[in-house]
């Protein structure tokens, strides 16, 4: 018997024509571990609530558990059995002591006290948050908070977890904690539901379901996904979804890819190939030492003679000042940003990289040292600080708190009109802004704000900064909870800024984006614990203290030399088709399938 | 002040976490003597004002804290003390017959109303130092679980205390969301240019400047809220036969501060009565 059923489910919103689900089949067995992927707006989140009763499909036969979810008598036992931990950590946390929010699901079964403690004591443990049961919830890191929201579904005594989109806002480390438990629980027989984005998680699972405007239209092994079939671009490419790191690479460097591998064990294969290479034709091996150098790659030097837009000079910062709660959030911050540098702000979750951006964009002001903008001191009283922040928007971590008009044209035109534009000059410039992020304007001008999807949010959010045309553009975490396509294309409009000459600093959890940026800033602490270009940090300086991970590329490398396969000493990729082009120049090996992995 | 920090402004919830024997009382006996004191503070005269406010301090010295923190916590209701006054001033009492203290033109204080204002300021001094109290040595969770504590006999006739602490926990959840999402929204509009923490403008402007956020902050608010009563449902939340895992152990001779309590109520109102006719 299965543990969910769905036969030909609808489900549509209320108010909405259009179905969120459309005749969707599913079924999971206990003990499965199931990917769900799909574009923002393609009902994955929609599938998770209805996968404990939570929402009821509107049209079809469903059954949990054998038992029917319309039925309200069974809510109790459905919502036990299939827990829910959902994306933002602090809307999901309900009580402000961190064992009294574990205990909130048995509180609500009614079981006895001793029988409470005896669970929340082994979830907290589960999760590795034993030792801190009587710390106030809200003065969790993220990453605490999201493993606090999986000991609350544990405490139920679950048999299956569903997790939506549960680590789109972690840092690399928290992530990497999270999905370890995810793995470790499903080894245990606890079913794993996970709806993600990110490929390298989807191909952890053993099944991937892919959800395409509320229909499933791919439902199997990571391997029918993310493998080329009959010549054919593998289906999770075809979808605009993307390939996990390490399928990439393998086929970038003609290796059959295996989803789901890790990255020493596709180091191995790689290593054993080239080694039986070696043996068959010794005489095509060539000497690390004589080949040809690769360039490096061509990190933009700040260079003396441009103008530095930014210049941050021993800076301090204070959370909450002159209150108990005081926290010190940066300390001793210095740094030189050029005109037309892209730099990438990197750091695990409340190292301070936000109150950096904010700190240049003239919101937060320094209570120590001095941050200049466009050679203005942002505190001096003379500094005409809305002239100053217009000229270098920052866009704000969750764009849902970010737009506060009613209909997304008014919203992208707020800026414009603060700038004085009115008329046909006003619509022209938020049209051009609503179309460079995809959004056209005739068609999404009078759309409520409210209603938008997730990455619609965020382009509009985006659109509304560019409006401005700023020189420079702050943006703090531009492609968090963004599906494959959509990050993508935030990416190129980052990347078409820099080549047009505006300034850009981001805030980022991926490496490989981190990557992409002239300069890489490293915030740990409040401090900033490295300031220089990707390849030297990530090659030369790298600190695993610092919490961030390296790019896949890079820590590939590093193993391959590990291995004794090395490739030119100055060659550092940092993606994977630099790395295929090193590893060429290195060993000879044509890098079959180049044109796959050149998608990174 | 130029800084667009909300949260910081936030100062209910100062829970101060000492292991005090007031610190360790059970929530349901603070709630008593939150009661027992602020009572006599509205309800009672010069000396029973006066008398609640000395007990509060003196509950504050034996929590370990210092009571001119409580005074000073004062501060920022002083602008409304101007107001009142003025306010009482310019309207007389009807059938006032009390001295004239001054009088410039045709506005004049009386005897009378001197005595009201000293009054209003009195028992919003004593009441803000006992709530302030209160909030220091009880904890977020303590207040809520308290609610359900204290008014437990009230469940037996079918009140819904239960969600009544619930109401009283999320209330306070909410504080910090609220802050955090206007902080975002402003930050959002003064990075495309509207005048927040600029320094310029007078006060009326700068609280101008403020009004069309309350819509997209009240909307974003409801959002979480229900994001959260989604996640509370998804824990099987239903408001109806919940247990709790907190239970708070009473102290020895708790009996006695909570009949305290109650002597206290009376022994302020008596005294209030009784010096009363002595001075």
């Amino acid at each position: 018997m299965p543990l969910i059923e769905f036969q030909d489910i609808s489900y549509t919103y209320p108010g909405s024509k259009q179905a969120a689900l459309d005749s969707l089949s599913l079924s999971i067995e206990e003990g499965e571990y199931v990917a769900l992927v799909g574009r923002n707006g393609s009902g994955k989140s929609t599938l998770i609530r209805l996968l404990d009763g939570l929402r009821l499909p509107t049209r079809g036969e469903a059954s949990i558990l054998d038992l029917d979810p319309r039925d309200p008598a069974n809510a109790r036992a459905l919502r036990s059995a299939i827990a829910l931990v959902f994306q933002a950590p602090l809307d999901q946390i309900v009580s402000s002591v961190v064992e009294e929010d574990c205990a909130f699901g048995p509180e609500n079964l009614g079981l006895p006290r001793a029988e409470i403690e005896g669970r929340v004591a082994s979830a907290l443990t589960a999760v590795g948050l034993g030792d801190l049961r009587r710390r106030q919830s809200l003065f969790l890191s993220a990453g605490q908070q999201q493993r606090l929201a999986i000991a609350g579904a544990l405490a139920m005594a679950p048999r299956c977890i569903a997790f939506d989109e549960a680590t789109a806002m972690l840092d690399p480390q928290a992530r990497a904690e999270v999905l370890d438990l995810m793995d470790s629980l499903n080894a245990k027989g606890m079913t794993i539901v996970h709806a993600t984005h990110d490929m390298a998680e989807a191909a952890r699972a053993r099944r991937v379901v892919l959800l395409e405007s509320g229909r499933i239209v791919y439902d199997g092994a990571p391997s029918g996904l993310f493998l080329a079939q009959e010549c054919r671009e593998p289906p999770a490419l075809e979808r605009g979804l993307g390939l996990p790191p390490a399928a990439m690479a393998a086929l970038a460097l003609g290796l059959e890819a295996l989803p789901g591998e890790k990255l020493p064990a596709l180091a191995a294969r790689i290593a054993g190939a080239r080694r039986g290479q070696a043996a068959s034709a010794p005489a095509a091996a060539t000497c690390a030492a004589e080949v040809p150098a690769v360039a490096p790659q061509a990190a933009t030097p700040v260079a003396a003679d441009r103008r530095p837009v930014f210049v941050v000079g021993d800076a301090g910062y204070f959370y909450l000042k002159g209150t108990a709660n005081e926290v010190k959030a940066l300390e001793g911050v210095s740094m030189s940003l050029a005109a037309g540098s892209v730099t990438a702000l990197v750091g695990r979750t409340g190292s301070g990289k936000s109150t950096i951006l904010q700190l240049l964009d003239g919101l937060a002001f320094p209570s120590a040292g001095c941050v200049m903008a466009f050679g203005e001191d942002t505190v001096a009283k003379a500094t005409d600080l809305r002239r100053l922040r217009m000229k270098a928007p920052l866009a704000i971590q969750r764009p849902e708190s970010a737009l506060f008009e009613v209909y997304a044209g008014d919203d992208v035109a707020f800026g414009p009109r603060n700038q004085g534009l009115s008329g046909k000059a006003l619509v022209a410039r938020v049209k051009s802004a609503m179309e460079k992020l995809g959004l056209p304007f005739e068609e999404y001008r009078d759309r409520g704000t409210r209603g938008l999807s997730g990455g619609e949010k965020r382009r509009l959010a985006l659109a509304g900064i560019l409006a401005l045309e700023p020189e420079a553009l702050l943006l703090d975490e531009p492609t968090s909870a963004l599906d494959p396509a959509t990050r993508a294309s935030v990416l190129d409009l980052v990347r078409s800024l820099a080549a047009a000459g505006r300034t850009v600093v981001f805030a980022t959890h991926s490496m490989e984006e981190a990557a992409m940026a002239d300069s890489v800033a490293v915030v740990a602490g409040g401090r900033l614990a490295a300031f220089g270009s990707p390849a030297e940090l990530f090659y030369d300086r790298y600190d695993p203290a610092w919490g961030i991970g390296r790019p896949f590329a890079c820590e590939l490398t590093l193993e391959l030399r590990r291995l004794g396969i090395p490739l030119a000493p100055d060659a550092h990729p940092l993606d994977i088709a630099s790395l295929v082009t090193a590893f060429a120049a290195a060993h000879g090996v044509a890098a079959a399938g180049a044109g796959v992995g050149g998608r990174a | 002040m130029r800084s667009l920090e909300f949260f910081r402004n936030v100062s209910i919830g100062q829970y101060s976490g000492g292991g005090s024997a007031v610190h360790r009382l059970t929530p349901a006996t603070k709630y008593l003597w939150l009661f027992a004191l602020s009572i006599p503070a509205a309800a009672g005269g010069p000396i029973a004002v006066v008398l609640s406010l000395a007990l509060a301090l003196a509950f504050a010295v034996i929590a370990g804290l210092s009571p001119v923190f409580f005074i000073r916590g004062v501060k920022p209701a002083v602008p409304f003390f101007f107001l009142a006054a003025i306010m009482q001033f310019l309207f007389g009492w009807p059938g006032d017959s009390s001295a004239v203290l001054v009088a410039i033109g045709p506005i004049s204080a009386t005897l009378h109303e001197a005595e009201a204002v000293a009054m209003a300021i009195g028992r919003t001094v004593s009441l803000m130092a006992i709530i302030g109290l209160f909030t220091s040595v009880t904890s977020e969770a303590e207040i809520a679980h308290g609610v359900e504590d204290f008014l437990y006999p009230l469940a037996r006739l079918g009140l819904p205390v239960h969600r009544l602490a619930l109401v009283v926990s999320e209330t306070f959840r909410f504080i910090p969301v609220v802050a955090m999402e206007l902080e975002s929204i402003v930050k959002a509009q003064a990075s495309r240019g509207a005048d927040f923490g600029t320094g310029r403008g007078g006060p009326l402007a700068k609280a101008r400047a403020y009004l069309p956020l309350i819509v997209p902050v009240t909307i974003r608010a409801l959002e979480r809220a229900e994001a959260l009563s989604e996640a509370m449902e998804a824990r099987c939340y239903t408001g109806r036969g919940r247990t709790r895992l907190v239970a708070y152990a009473r102290q020895k001779g708790e009996l006695l501060v909570d009949l305290s309590a109650f002597i206290a109520v009376a022994a302020l109102f008596a005294a209030d009565a009784l010096l009363k006719g002595v001075l």
